[in-house]
């Protein structure tokens, strides 16, 4: 099982009817030039990776945009129509006076499979107390939480909120919450790897691709900037696959990450076994 | 007169040789045009357009010849973000292979008939697939 555990579907061909939308989208998301995408494409791209399931992340920039990016309702109706191919996440705004009900709605009724935030967006710090009632809700739901963490190219994004070590905070205070660092925190990936070695419920994505070709980017921080070994002996079953498509490139990576030297069974876990550990299960 | 007609294709490979002889023939009968040229034009940086024999044997050849020519573990500088895209640009061998091949090709229109050598046909190569593709055909004649 290969799992993307970092999918934006923002120009997915279906939630693009209307044009003013896609045009809203490629500037929140400061991603240009890039169309809209049929289903048939992302199958095809799915299988030139090797993919078998792609975890997709809404986005809820109420208080900052004025408006969600892509709507949880908007992920229901794309994982509807390829349920064997698309986990879905949920968003929230935090900040927004409805969100702890529109969390449970995403839960109880849209049966989305975890939370996506963005702290660098959304302007807040994951140690933030109004945020309390939220992680309680994930908790109650046994549902995780991928952060964004590190840089964020989004437009009006703030690095200071979503550096690793404000994670800290959360992890100690909520064991039992399973949360991502999307991105691995770049660059402070050795802050992530910091709290992955001292807290088993903090994982990470490989969705970074700052610079460089995929196959350098990897090698570079993933065997350089952190030694081969801290992964394949310490944090082997906290490490997902993760590509952050659109943005950056997919099936290179998918091909990348498979050409470093960590052992088969360690690749395995990074691929796909440790996304259904961190969501609690495929169904 | 000119007529322009495009159509799109979704391409299913990484690469791809692709013949579209008979969607250029249709739409040079479809024009009405019986005596001028078509011009067959790909709207895109990583993919090309070229003339060749259609067997499976030179398809693999042409291949395997623009792969030697455009290794794909190369320190290309085209890896790097991109601010105008807001992605990482990570496909300098398509652009390259795209350069070899071409953008378009050009035939003569004759009795309203496309005139080509017997081993003619037309291709689109992909190089940066899969992809959702458009290709101009514009016939220039009366």
């Amino acid at each position: 099982m290969f799992i993307d555990i970092h999918v934006h579907p923002a120009f997915f061909e279906p939630i693009n009817t209307e044009e003013e939308q896609t045009e809203f989208r490629h500037n929140a998301l400061d991603i240009h030039r890039n169309g809209t995408a049929p289903l048939e494409h992302i199958f095809n791209q799915m299988r030139c990776a090797g993919l078998d399931r792609l975890c997709l992340l809404p986005e809820d920039y109420t208080t900052t945009a004025g408006r969600a990016v892509v709507t949880n309702e908007e992920i229901r109706s794309l994982v509807d129509m390829a349920p064997d191919k698309f986990i879905g996440f949920a968003s929230v705004d935090p900040l927004a006076d409805d969100c702890c009900e529109k969390l449970e709605h995403a839960f109880a009724d849209l049966r989305l499979k975890g939370l996506k935030l963005h702290p660098s967006r959304q302007w807040f710090y994951p140690s933030d107390e109004r945020l309390e009632q939220i992680y309680q809700i994930c908790e109650k739901y046994n549902k995780p939480i991928l952060f964004h963490s590190g840089l964020s190219w989004e437009p009006d994004t703030l690095s200071k909120y979503a550096k690793p070590m404000e994670f800290e905070e959360l992890a100690y205070r909520h064991p039992k919450l399973r949360i991502c660092l999307a991105h691995f925190g770049w660059p402070w990936v050795q802050e992530t790897a910091m709290l992955m070695v001292k807290f088993p419920n903090v994982y990470a994505d490989t969705s970074f691709l700052y610079f460089d070709c995929a196959k350098e980017f990897y090698f570079r921080v993933l065997t350089q900037d952190l030694p081969v070994t801290w992964i394949d002996r310490s944090l082997r079953h906290q490490v997902m696959f993760g590509s952050n498509n659109p943005r950056f490139e997919q099936i290179r990576m998918a091909q990348a990450i498979q050409e470093l030297d960590f052992r088969e069974s360690t690749l395995e876990l990074i691929k796909g076994e440790n996304a259904i550990e961190f969501l609690g299960g495929l169904d | 007169m000119v007529i322009y007609k495009s159509f799109s294709l979704l391409t299913t490979q990484y690469n791809d040789l692709i013949r579209i002889t008979d969607e250029i023939e249709k739409a040079v009968a479809e024009s009405g045009i019986k005596n001028g040229i078509v011009t067959v034009i790909t709207k895109h940086t990583t993919t090309g357009i070229t003339v060749n024999e259609s067997l499976e044997c030179l398809e693999s050849d042409i291949d395997t010849f623009l792969k030697r020519l455009v290794p794909e573990d190369y320190p290309y500088v085209h890896a790097r973000m991109l601010r105008s895209y807001g992605s990482t640009a990570g496909n300098p061998t398509g652009h390259l292979k795209a350069h070899l091949t071409g953008n378009h090709c050009v035939f003569p229109i004759v009795n309203s008939e496309m005139v080509k050598g017997d081993a003619q046909d037309v291709y689109f190569c992909e190089f940066d697939g899969p992809a959702k593709r458009t290709i101009s055909i514009s016939i220039l004649g009366e």
